[in-house]
């Protein structure tokens, strides 16, 4: 008798129809609302740490507070003085972690992937400035935070990071917490977005990450 | 015709006025006190009831008077009501709905018959400072006063079954919030926009415009072009029925919005980069004797009647004028219908000496003695300058005699203040007072947005406007007015609370001859108006009482809120975060009883703990432990980084092994404790308290950021990318034999303190740690997050011919206690030094250095504070609750039970508590103090441990 | 609500930080005195007007940093990053 394959879940309970892709447990819920609500936790998540302005740190080429998505398709975020989040389809952890291994000089590296440690959730439509504007005190205007902003701040009270990551011309945010918060986020952006007409969209790999180009 | 009925019942109701805001096409009815009353969309609920020619709405708060309409404005004391469930609604403000059911409040039983009303008759008894000196003695006798005082307390009546509604919040980063949507503030918005600013405009009332709305001809054609700029003008947000509540440091502005569709109320955290404060100006009353009986009303309520509501506020009047707005109210009433019986004109030396009737005005008695016949009394005597805003930016107003108000004195950065608050003029002269404030607010607000996006470091260039020359603000003039505040007879001053000149004058007499100590004393100003209407003649009157002029006296300082808000608005939305663990789904299908341990929800239990902590000795037990803090350590000084934390030493320990670690703070009471393991060269895993994880992760960047910036260490929690499963009991090791695939689990290749990585269950990259907090032959199992639910059900899948089973937190505690392991923070407190909670063993003070080092080797030398011991009490049965008092003589404290609970597995009771050092020696017998005053015994234990003292289980 | 100017994320809410003491420097452990120890353990010089303080930005980039802060005013200015990475 084979095993079957592990199963990763989310922390944030899937809405129905649920399906099992990429080895994650999944919601397979496609919306066509304006305002839009997506976990992409099964992402891949690499947490580097190194020197600001070393060797790993030219390699990766964003600075903090900014992000940016490279030519193989992940997306490097600056999430703090010496430190990256890199986000990779799911899948991409290895090969992403060998890339970063090697650039590294003769600083200290420290390559943890993450993937399990954190919830991601994706936010995406014009108004979704409106929404985070109930529940995070950064101003989310063009002028402050501009596509490609990365910052970490307070979000309905729980330490978050916020990216703001465009999808063809259309406003859209990524939210990085705690794993363990995942559902509570989930439930309070979903809770805010509600007077907006917000609607859960099911992960797709697709959809998750920007495509290069 | 069913709007032609409805009209016929409402006898006040003019003719259609140009500025009128009601919609004659939408006619509805509405309940006032149990009767149905007709009414027009736009009406505010007061509106409606004039019109229908009703002229009592409450009784007032001290004597019970009959009261009436006198700003018809939100302010207006007397007619606030209740609607539906809901308390305190001001009646002039609150538009009517239909079906409203609205009713009068602090009547009782009825507002026309109201049996408390004898309190006029009573008045001489109800001095300042009545409550204060009455019921104070004798004390028994407070619960009685309570209940007499909430009879004859002011306000609505609340229903704990109301629904909550949806309160929200919201922030937002205007470059300008305009206080006051009245031609000043849209003036100053428009220009404000139109130099580039992002503007909040907030208007309290439904539309803006202010008193334009109820002006001339020409200042209608002027407010129509005014809201056509402010439409067309880009960049402007206009909130109506809402008002800017208060100002904070780091212009920190609260605007209450209140014209939301979805939400009841809703409060804007707005950081304005500049506040401009257009209030505009709100008249005063005056006091006279009978100045508060219905009919008596001001000018602009009197024209806020006719001409927004087109309700006629009375058959013959008598007006009492010292300005141009007075005399406007003549012309209006006489157009509206009203005989206009006399004009007393203050500036010609015309005075009122006092009104009379009963439930309304029926005879004023004028200045030179001569009484007319009226059933209306309008008075136009001056105006208060709202400079509440600016008070909470620093400003202290100045009183002008000139003008006989007063006026702004400090200029400030980010506070500009603009219309009628800053000077009198003409109508072009305030809109190019405005313009030019909104200019100039707009070149000082992109200034400071600029310097602000330059306070971000690394962010992406932007091409930030060049600097400005300031804009030069015109003065405005200020236009003489006689003072007036108080005639030649007494009457009331503070509407809300009912305190008359007389009360003022009492006070200042007792030497309560300060504003400040006057208006805590006589709660003049501290009612619903909030001094909005009573301050300035409060001030006045004092004055004269102390022989000082006005400029002397001063005036009391406004403090937020401008407008009441309510605690639903305060409150929000509800933001508690919380965690819960991979398992959490498999513990809610399993009965688990939650518990609440910081921001975690965690399984107490599974319905019986002391038969899941049985089966932990006797076969094998599952808990979640996975809130355990858990921080990764990488670098080649995290030897010197642990040698500093804790207070034992760790240069030796091997790459597989693990260390049970004390750390302490610089006062050497124990912070945190836990165990670390070197998984690889320079690569450790450390785990701390569940509570402690936070604080011990900013412990640790405070020391490693601040002390030892060159210490080649990377921190990084981990405490959620593992699910952390422990296995204990003897059947554990067979147990995880099966669903470990790479691990030599032998005791000798895996020994007793040690850690391995690999797989289990299939899962790659697990961490498996011989550790044990509850005694028993135990692994820690952490695998990676995601899987932790895959992973704990194979466990009881593969385990349940073994007789597997959960724990809760529950059982742990009473292994761990038969263990004797502490809990910091349970058998240690804030003051409990590591010696004193036994872990001399551990302490090591050669090495160079570590955090409490001082603190501790001076302990080490004379340390007489109480030690942590094992307790039994004598009688097996009896278990102290924790924090129980150790005692000796009479009553002299020689310690406390920290711990304790009825052992399944000894089938007794056990502690662990603290005794004084004479008190330690094992075999002691000690006494407990029992919460009922009962003693008992306790035995001083050789062990910390009561079971299985010597570790024998754990090693096997 | 003041601001506080984070050297590596520039001006956020106080709410974001946590005060994270005077700032003052820890004696030789292995030279000092009770009294000296104690000095730094407890007391605190609390002026009214300009002292130096460490922040610790909690919810931000969690670092700390020194500050100075006109206890008065709750003006604030010229926030030095504490560690250069």
């Amino acid at each position: 008798m084979a095993e079957r394959a592990p199963i990763a879940r989310s922390p944030i309970s899937p809405a129905p129809p649920v399906t099992v892709e990429y080895g994650w447990e999944i919601s397979a819920r496609r919306t066509s609302a304006d305002l839009r609500i997506m976990d992409c936790t099964p992402l891949v998540k690499i947490l580097v740490r190194a020197s600001i302005d070393g060797g790993v740190a030219r390699a990766l080429e964003v600075p903090f507070g900014r992000a940016a998505c490279d030519e193989r398709g992940v997306l490097v975020v600056g999430s703090g003085p010496g430190e990256w989040l890199l986000l990779a389809p799911p899948g991409a952890g290895t090969e992403t972690v060998r890339r970063v291994e090697e650039v590294r000089d003769r600083e200290i590296v420290s390559i943890l992937d993450v993937t399990h440690g954190r919830a991601l959730v994706r936010i995406s439509g014009e108004e979704a400035v409106d929404l985070l504007a109930k529940v995070c005190g950064i101003d989310f205007s063009d002028e402050v935070t501009p596509d490609g902003t990365a910052f970490r701040s307070s979000v309905a009270k729980l330490t978050t990071d916020v990216v703001r990551d465009d999808q063809d011309g259309v406003r859209s945010y990524l939210l990085h917490c705690e794993r363990s918060f995942g559902q509570y986020l989930f439930d309070s952006l979903h809770d805010a977005g509600d007077e907006f007409g917000i609607e859960i969209e099911g992960f797709a790999g697709s959809k998750a990450l920007s495509q290069p180009g | 015709m069913r709007s032609a009925t409805v009209q016929t019942r409402m006898p006040m109701r003019l003719g259609p006025q140009p500025g009128e805001v009601i919609d004659r096409h939408r006619p509805f009815t509405f309940t006032w006190n149990g009767e149905r009353y007709p009414a027009f969309a736009g009406d505010t609920i007061i509106s409606a009831l004039a019109a229908s020619g009703e002229r009592v709405f409450s009784r007032s708060f001290k004597y019970h008077r009959p009261r009436g309409l006198l700003t018809a404005s939100f302010l207006d004391p007397g007619c606030v009501v209740q609607v539906n469930d809901e308390p305190n609604v001001r009646g002039s403000h609150r538009r009517v709905e239909p079906g409203m059911i609205v009713s009068a409040q602090n009547a009782w039983p009825s507002l026309r018959f109201d049996a408390k009303s004898v309190n006029r008759f009573l008045g001489r008894f109800l001095p300042p400072g009545f409550y204060y000196k009455t019921f104070i003695k004798p004390q028994r006798l407070w619960p009685a006063y309570e209940k007499v005082l909430q009879r004859f307390a002011a306000g609505g009546r609340t229903f704990p079954d109301s629904p909550h509604g949806y309160y929200d919040k919201r922030y937002a980063h205007p470059d300008i919030v305009v206080a006051g949507g009245g031609p000043a503030g849209m003036a100053a918005a428009v220009a404000a926009a139109e130099a580039g600013a992002r503007v909040i405009l907030v208007e309290e009332e439904y539309e803006l415009g202010g008193h334009l709305r109820w002006g001339s001809e020409d200042e209608l054609g002027a407010l129509r072009e005014l809201r056509d700029e402010v439409a067309r003008t880009p960049g402007i947000e206009v909130l109506t029925n809402s008002v800017v509540n208060g100002r904070y440091d780091g212009n920190w502005v609260a605007i209450l919005q209140r014209n939301l569709p979805h939400v009841e109320e809703r409060l804007i955290k707005a950081r304005a980069k500049v506040l401009v404060v257009a209030p505009g100006l709100i008249e005063r009353p005056y006091v006279f004797r009978g100045n508060d009986l219905p009919g008596v009303i001001l000018s602009t309520a009197a024209r806020r009647l006719i001409n927004l509501f087109a309700v006629k506020p009375g058959e013959r009047a008598v007006v009492l004028t010292a300005n141009a707005d007075g005399d406007a109210a003549v012309a209006d009433l006489e157009r509206a219908g009203v005989e206009v019986a006399r004009v007393e004109d203050a500036r010609r030396g015309g005075d009122i000496i006092g009104a009379r009737g009963r439930n309304g005005v029926r005879m004023v008695e004028c200045g030179d003695g001569s009484r007319v016949e009226c059933d209306l009394l309008v008075t136009a005597t001056g105006w208060t300058a709202p400079t509440s805003l600016l008070n909470m930016a620093g400003d202290r107003p100045v009183y002008n005699p000139t003008a006989a108000r007063f006026f702004p004195s400090r200029p400030s950065d980010d506070v500009l203040a603009t219309g009628g608050i800053s000077g009198d003029g003409s109508l072009d002269e305030l809109l190019a007072h405005a313009r030019a404030t909104g200019q100039e607010a707009a070149r000082r607000a992109l200034k400071v947005g600029s310097a602000l996006r330059a306070g971000v470091p690394r962010r992406v260039d932007v091409e930030e406007p060049p600097d400005m020359p300031p804009i030069e603000i015109p003065e405005l003039p200020v236009v003489e007015h006689p003072e007036l505040f108080q005639g030649r007879t007494d009457g009331i001053v503070d509407f809300s609370e009912d305190i008359s000149s007389k009360d003022i004058v009492a006070a200042a007499k007792e030497g309560y001859d300060s504003v400040e100590l006057m208006k805590r004393y006589t709660t003049a100003t501290m009612g619903p108006t909030q001094g909005k209407l009573e301050t300035v003649n409060a001030v006045a009157i004092l004055a004269r009482a102390t022989g000082k002029t006005i400029e002397e006296t001063g005036t009391t300082v406004w403090r937020p809120p401008y407008a009441p808000i309510t605690l639903g608005a305060l409150a929000g939305r509800n933001f508690e975060p919380v965690r819960y663990s991979p398992m959490q789904p498999w513990h809610e299908r399993h009965g688990a009883n939650p518990m609440v341990a910081g921001a975690w929800i965690r399984p107490e239990h599974y319905g019986d703990p002391e038969s899941e902590a049985r089966n932990v000795r006797e076969n094998v037990g599952l808990i979640d432990v996975t809130p355990l803090g858990k921080l990764d350590l990488r670098g080649p000084d995290v030897p010197k980084l642990l040698n500093l934390l804790y207070v034992n030493q760790w240069n030796t320990l091997e790459v597989g092994k693990v260390r049970y670690g004390v750390m302490c703070a610089e006062d050497g009471v124990v912070l945190d404790d836990g165990v670390t393991g070197r998984l690889g060269p320079e690569h450790y895993l450390m785990t701390t308290t569940t509570s402690g994880a936070a604080t011990v992760w900013e412990w640790i960047e405070s020391w490693l950021q601040t002390e030892h910036p060159d210490w080649q260490v990377h921190v990084t929690p981990v405490t959620d990318a593992y699910a952390s499963i422990n296995i204990a009991g003897p059947k554990s090791r067979e147990l995880l034999l099966r669903v470990a695939g790479d691990v030599d689990l032998s005791p000798e290749a895996f020994p007793y303190m040690n850690v391995r990585t690999g797989t289990v269950a299939g899962v790659e990259g697990c961490f498996m740690w011989r550790i044990g907090f509850t005694g028993e032959l135990s692994y820690e199992v952490h695998v990676p997050a995601a899987y932790g639910l895959y992973v704990w059900e194979k466990l009881m899948d593969r385990g349940a011919d073994l007789g597997v089973k959960p724990f809760g937190i529950q059982a742990q505690r009473i292994l761990r206690l038969e263990k004797g392991h502490l809990i910091v923070g349970q058998d240690t407190d804030g003051l409990t030094g590591a010696y004193s909670a036994g872990l001399s063993w551990a302490i090591k003070l050669y090495k160079e250095d570590f955090i409490g080092k001082p603190e501790l080797s001076w302990q080490s030398e004379c340390d007489n504070s109480f030690q942590l011991v094992g307790l039994q009490p004598h009688d097996g049965s009896v278990v102290p609750p924790e924090a129980s008092q150790i005692v000796e003589g009479e009553n002299e404290i020689a310690g406390r039970i920290t711990s304790s609970c009825m052992s399944p597995t000894l089938g007794r009771s056990i502690c662990l508590g603290f005794v004084a050092p004479h008190l330690a020696e094992p075999g002691t017998s000690v006494t407990v103090l029992l919460p009922n005053g009962e003693r008992t015994t306790a035995r001083v234990m050789e062990y910390l441990a009561h079971f299985d003292p010597k570790g024998e289980r754990q090693r096997g | 609500m003041i601001l506080i100017p984070c050297p590596w994320c520039g001006p956020r809410n106080v709410s974001e930080f946590r005060y994270a003491d005077e700032a003052k420097v820890r004696p030789d452990p292995n030279a000092t005195t009770p009294e000296r120890w104690r000095t730094y353990l407890y007391m605190r010089d609390n002026p009214a007007g300009w002292t130096t303080e460490k922040w610790f930005h909690r919810a931000g980039c969690r670092r700390y940093f020194t500050l100075e802060r006109d206890t008065v005013s709750n003006a604030v200015r010229a926030a030095e990053a504490s560690r250069e990475v």
